[in-house]
């Protein structure tokens, strides 16, 4: 089995714990409309955890095109870029027409990774502020 | 004549939907792209390649995110749309 790099782990990492912090902030809005229930929480966790999966594959994809020729990882990216998007197409469909899923946060939770990503800068500016200036 | 309307407002909708999903082709080729790049960019620098891959994940998940719209408007278009608009026709008609 191939290691996965240092930089996808972190990346992941960051990229679930975004979705973790934004899914409870799904949960404590429904809640405070009056609307939340276990469909909420479920729908939530599934396409939470559906939307990192594909964040870590798009990570193992990147880091295996990046060892292979500029035709080859073309490729590479083009279909694994496919496959993600049945898995989120059946993880989407899945989170809507099964009842136990509440459509509304399973359909946001695909988009929590990109919320993350705009969050990003703001964490990336922290980190190079926190380190000492090379003189 | 409630059929054919009822016919068209499906078949447009599964129309719409397969229409969407033409923007999902962008973003394969884009991150082909970009993936190629920066397979050329680690070639140059290797020392780099950390930097390159963060930046890589970041902007192919960006990139992602507009078929992951389309993705979900063809799902309303085929599953929520359907019904919604087949209603307003009913209630239209009276």
């Amino acid at each position: 089995m191939k290691k996965v790099d240092e930089t996808v782990r972190k990346e992941t990492g960051y990229i679930a714990a975004c979705t973790v912090i934004l899914s409870m902030l799904t949960q404590a809005v429904f809640l405070v409309l009056g609307r939340w229930d276990i469909s909420v929480l479920l729908g939530n966790l599934f396409c939470g955890g559906v939307a990192v999966l594909n964040f870590f594959l798009l990570g193992l994809t990147v880091q295996s095109a990046m060892q292979k020729e500029e035709k080859e990882a073309k490729e590479t990216m083009r279909t694994s870029q496919r496959l993600r998007t049945v898995l989120l197409f059946v993880a989407a469909v899945v989170g809507v027409l099964v009842p136990c899923f509440h459509p509304v946060p399973a359909l946001l939770s695909l988009f929590f990774p990109r919320i993350a990503i705009l969050f990003r800068p703001l964490f990336m500016k922290k980190e190079t502020s926190g380190k000492p200036e090379k003189e | 004549m409630l059929e054919l309307a009822i016919g068209i407002i499906l078949g447009c909708c599964a129309l719409g939907a397969g229409v969407a999903m033409v923007a999902g082709i962008g973003p394969g080729i884009g991150e082909g792209n970009a993936v190629a790049k920066a397979c050329e960019a680690i070639g140059r620098q290797p020392e780099c390649k950390s930097q390159v891959t963060t930046t890589m994940l970041m902007g192919c998940a960006i990139a992602e995110t507009t078929g992951l719209y389309a993705l979900v408007i063809a799902i309303l278009l085929i599953v929520w749309a359907p019904g919604r608009l087949v209603d307003v026709l009913m209630t239209a008609i009276g």
